[in-house]
């Protein structure tokens, strides 16, 4: 009672925290009883504490006792899974290594214990208070979407992405997508024997000795290289040749957009089609897509969706800070 | 519903530097009761043991007034006794005087000596003995004397001197 009474006396510090794939950014909000008095965002270029956080930080926890420290998790190795039953969680990840909450009856989300530990570590000058799962916010952004369609709905963060399918607020499926592992599976697959075997047959090609007349599936998009030796088409090359190094510096900045939006675009393909044939989950047809975006996608993205998947494609832009303050804010008034 | 992965530290108002000062508030609380309480006391004390000097004081200036009574007393009862040891050394002296005025040949078998008067009995072996030996001193000394004899068994005679000094003052007052 008189803890309430004191606690009502004070202001409330939400400190927030989103790690980007460059910089971190800080979003702090100091609430009175009813009202936000002040907020401020700072962005730092580091992924981890550094010196100068920690500065900023002290300057808004100094400022009341009742100060609270969010960090949306970055783990790896977290998700979401059809089920709350403790039975049923080791069909779909480790249960024994991960720590879950249950979001409702129908579903959980977890992470990996290990990570939740390193990040607490990370963060010991300060402490943390709340780590809260991308699964939470994006099923919190889009509750009045989830509650009654059956859909797609995919969180955007840098580098992330939190891909759930949602039937009537029942989780089918649910990954967490890293797009720098993607890229790392891509390597991997160059070291990989298939792909030796893939280069070794490129090798072995000799366009030379490809003729018209093969019947060969595979080099039916190769017809017409016989016509790249005509003339005319060298002469085209040659003429982009002298204009190639603004062109390849235009390309190269789009071709950044363009590969970001295209990995997440197969990131998303290839998780729903993970989902469609993955015998564990439910899986149903989905035709809509609703995109919480954090980071600012390129229309490129809707229309890789539109064009090559069919689905109807909703963007929100998201403030992934405010949501994470509002979440800290509801956890904190329960307390 | 609670999301978080972790439970939030425990809030309290009490934070580490409030702690702090409370405690050097309580210490420094601490220190000036317990330096009042330490006045208070030493007043207390202070105070009794003034009482305490003012009552001996008191006695004191009873006990000086008493012992000023006492060295009055003392002082009287000096005077006296120097006055009758006065007296008795007259008085001694005076019988000394009285037995040399007695001659050899007269005994004294009692004589009472009062204030204004002396009375003699003795011996004579006759009157003339008396009456020029004994009886004509007495006579210079006191003012009147009156003398009786009575034969003893062995021929001598008994006497009975009687002599008084009259009081000067008595006597001026009659004059």
């Amino acid at each position: 009672m008189i803890t309430k009474f004191l606690e009502a006396l004070y202001t409330k510090v939400f400190i927030n925290i989103i790690i980007g794939n460059l910089q971190t950014t800080i979003y702090v909000e100091v609430c009175s009883k009813k009202e936000v008095e002040q907020s401020v965002r700072k962005s730092f270029d580091t992924t981890v504490m550094n010196p100068k956080m920690y500065e900023f930080m002290q300057t808004y926890i100094k400022e009341s006792p009742f100060f609270y420290i969010s960090i949306l998790d970055k783990s790896r190795h977290q998700g979401a899974i059809p089920t709350c039953a403790v039975s049923e969680m080791n069909r779909f990840c480790d249960i024994n290594s991960s720590e879950y909450r249950c979001f409702s009856k129908d579903w959980a989300y977890y992470t990996s214990e290990y990570d939740l530990t390193a990040t607490k570590l990370e963060y010991r000058n300060v402490g943390i208070d709340f780590i809260f799962s991308p699964f939470v916010i994006l099923a919190n952004f889009f509750k009045d979407k989830i509650d009654n369609t059956l859909s797609m709905f995919v969180l955007v963060e840098d580098n992330y992405l939190s891909f759930t399918v949602f039937e009537n607020s029942r989780l089918l499926y649910a990954k967490y997508l890293d797009m720098d592992n993607h890229k790392d599976d891509d390597n991997l697959m160059i070291d990989s024997p298939a792909y030796d075997d893939l280069s070794f047959e490129m090798e072995g090609i000799d366009l030379e000795e490809v003729s018209l007349e093969d019947d060969s599936m595979v080099f039916d998009d190769f017809a017409n290289i016989e016509e790249l030796d005509e003339g005319d088409t060298i002469d085209e090359f040659s003429e982009e040749q002298e204009v190639k190094p603004i062109v390849v510096k235009d390309v190269d900045v789009s071709h950044d957009g363009f590969n970001e939006d295209y990995q997440r675009f197969s990131l998303i393909q290839s998780s729903l089609n993970t989902f469609y044939k993955d015998p564990k989950y439910d899986s149903k047809f989905i035709e809509i897509i609703y995109i919480a975006d954090g980071v600012g996608v390129s229309p490129d993205l809707k229309n890789y969706l539109e064009e090559e998947m069919f689905l109807s494609v909703y963007i929100r832009k998201i403030d992934l800070a405010i949501s994470l303050c509002d979440l800290a804010k509801a956890e904190a008034n329960e307390i | 519903m609670r999301y978080s992965y972790i439970n939030p530290r425990k809030k309290s108002v009490f934070t580490k530097e409030i702690q702090l000062l409370f405690t050097f508030f309580s210490v420094t609380l601490f220190m000036l009761f317990s330096t009042y309480a330490f006045l208070i006391f030493k007043d207390q004390r202070f105070m009794q043991e003034m009482s305490d000097i003012k009552m001996q004081k008191e006695e004191n200036r009873a006990n000086i007034v008493k012992m000023n009574s006492e060295i009055a007393t003392i002082e009287k009862q000096l005077l006296l006794s120097e006055k009758i040891f006065t007296k008795n050394s007259v008085l001694r002296d005076s019988i000394n005087n009285l037995f040399d005025l007695v001659p050899s040949r007269i005994t004294l078998s009692e004589a009472k000596i009062m204030e204004n008067a002396l009375i003699l009995h003795g011996i004579t072996p006759n009157k003339d003995v008396y009456n020029f030996m004994l009886q004509a001193p007495l006579r210079s000394i006191f003012h009147r004397t009156y003398s009786s004899f009575y034969p003893a068994q062995n021929g001598w005679l008994r006497f009975v001197s009687t002599n008084y000094i009259d009081n000067e003052e008595g006597l001026s007052s009659e004059e």
